[in-house]
């Protein structure tokens, strides 16, 4: 069971359920460790506060925000849970909205909620909003404060089990036109757009995530696994850098030949 | 113009199109340093060797990852960077599958993609391709030592594409792999139906401008508070009573919601 990251309640009108925030998805990349080049004593990373040189626990961190030149003014933690006390341990559900409506640029990380109580009563109230949110199909909607900052959420049904997933704020999303994108008037020629179409329904299938496995996560063990048998590694040579190509048409034609003779 | 992180190509057949890679997302949490509450001193990180309690320089670290207990292969960047070996800076297209296909659980990271010099055309075709077919590129890509998997999707009207890394599909947890309590009763119909009336009471449409970060302005306020002297009042972090009893709950809410959708509670309380 993977840890939970927050604990709290999630309150829908006036129901409110206990519930546990755990990750939705695991991290499996291959992680390195820190060593003395010279021992391969495992190192650690410590808390040195600057002022004599001493250890500082992270119990006794605080938040420091500079508010003006040289002003500094430092927070706790309770005293930064005093900014919104209710949001650090509440999501509250404020609207139900079609799921579609949400650009998933504004997705961050999925957890799971999970009822965090073993009384049958918050174990039927979170068996009830997950049967009447697959039910309607809608994500509800809500806020919280994590540690030192406040998350949108979206609540979705997956797997039979709600899953709340962060979000960025609208306004935390770079516009587009801070960027040199072709607008509206760089309207592709028909005949481009058609072989484009036709190329993209070509090489089309279904989505099916396990095809895309992490070929990353293998070739990095298997360089360990040389490694540790004393073999030598050479180094990669630069990847070439494509140039965009001349012919757009002609392009779009030689990949629709190609595909088509497979 | 922002910086870009990574300079390349989206490649699908023998179509290249060099794009420049920005973040989409520019957070805007207010961001604290850490500080040693007992003399306010700053925290500075460092690395040290356990055996001697003492600081370890930059150029006596090296990257190890132990194969078994207490044995440890020690790997360079350079090694790191064999294990991926792009023959070009590319996106490679492997396939277009319908967006509406893919659950945003897979996507991780999001990126804005812009056309560097001369394709411009290219850009916009394929902007325009994935928007009529409704189709988004999944394809891999190596970005500084990783090859990640990506998806490539036109961003509504702004004639943007947009890049998500994507976990792969084991890093995905599945609602089986927690244990969760089940209750021994199942909510009976007239609490699904009642919590229906709810939800669609609360029903709306996701509409961006309305969700605003409160919590920055109040953070603020009471960093201003604090700094004029100030205490600050600290509630314990007591978390609602659960509800034992669902239907009186599902009753008082609804009797809350007025006709107009909006809880009428909290305009209540405000009064």
């Amino acid at each position: 069971m993977p840890r939970s990251l927050w604990r709290g309640s999630l309150s829908f009108g006036l129901v409110n359920v206990p519930v546990a925030l755990v990750s939705a998805v695991r991290d499996l990349d291959v992680h390195f460790h820190q060593l003395h080049a010279d021992t391969h004593a495992r190192l650690e990373v410590r808390r040195v506060c600057k002022k004599g040189d001493h250890e500082a626990p992270y119990e006794e961190i605080g938040y420091g925000y500079e508010l003006e030149k040289g002003k500094e003014v430092v927070l706790t933690q309770e005293e930064l849970d005093a900014a919104q006390p209710e949001k650090t341990r509440t999501i509250d559900i404020t609207e139900f909205v079609d799921v579609d409506q949400i650009d998933p640029v504004l997705y961050d990380h999925p957890y799971f909620l999970i009822p965090d109580d073993t009384g049958e009563g918050p174990a039927r109230a979170y068996r009830l909003l997950v049967e009447v949110m697959e039910k309607q199909g809608r994500a509800a909607l809500g806020s919280f404060v994590l540690r030192t900052k406040e998350h949108l959420v979206a609540i979705l049904v997956r797997d039979g089990l709600l899953q709340a997933t962060t979000m960025a704020f609208p306004d935390e999303v770079r516009p587009a036109d801070e960027l040199d994108v072709p607008g509206k008037d760089a309207k592709p020629k028909p005949k481009e757009l058609q072989n484009a179409v036709a190329l993209i329904e070509e090489l089309s299938r279904d989505f099916e995530p396990e095809r895309y496995k992490d070929r990353h996560r293998e070739r990095l063990l298997e360089i360990i696994e040389r490694k540790r048998k004393g073999q030598t590694i050479e180094s990669p040579a630069e990847p070439e850098t494509p140039e965009a190509v001349p012919d757009l048409l002609e392009a779009l034609e030689r990949s629709l030949a190609e595909v088509r003779g497979r | 113009m922002p910086r870009s992180i990574w300079n390349g190509a989206i490649a699908f057949g023998a179509v290249t199109v060099p794009v420049k890679v920005f973040g989409a997302l520019e957070d805007r949490a207010i961001h604290f340093h850490e500080v040693h509450l007992a003399d306010g001193g700053g925290i500075a990180h460092q690395l040290v060797d356990p055996t001697t309690g003492k600081e370890v320089p930059r150029d006596k670290v090296v990257k190890g990852y132990e194969v078994s207990s207490g044995k440890w292969v020690v790997v360079s960047n350079d090694e790191i960077k064999a294990a991926d070996q792009p023959r070009r800076k590319a996106v490679e297209v492997e396939d277009f599958v319908p967006g509406d296909q893919i659950d945003p659980t897979y996507y991780d990271k999001a990126y804005n993609l812009a056309p560097q010099d001369g394709a411009e055309r290219g850009y916009a075709l394929l902007a325009a391709a994935l928007q009529k077919t409704g189709r988004v590129a999944v394809g891999r890509v190596v970005l500084r030592t990783k090859e990640q998997v990506v998806a490539i999707r036109p961003a509504g009207d702004d004639h943007l594409l947009r890049m998500h890394t994507m976990h792969a599909s084991d890093e995905i947890v599945s609602g089986g792999d927690l244990d969760v309590p089940t209750p021994r009763k199942n909510p009976a119909k007239r609490e699904v139906d009642m919590a229906g009336k709810l939800v669609e009471g609360l029903a709306t449409d996701f509409d961006p401008g309305r969700y605003q970060d409160t919590y920055r302005e109040r953070v603020l306020g009471v960093i201003k508070r604090k700094a004029k002297g100030e205490e600050i009042e600290v509630t314990e972090r007591e978390r609602p009573e659960p509800s034992d009893d669902l239907l009186a709950a599902l009753q008082a809410s609804l009797d809350a919601v007025g006709g107009d959708g909006k809880p009428k509670r909290k305009t209540r309380k405000k009064r």
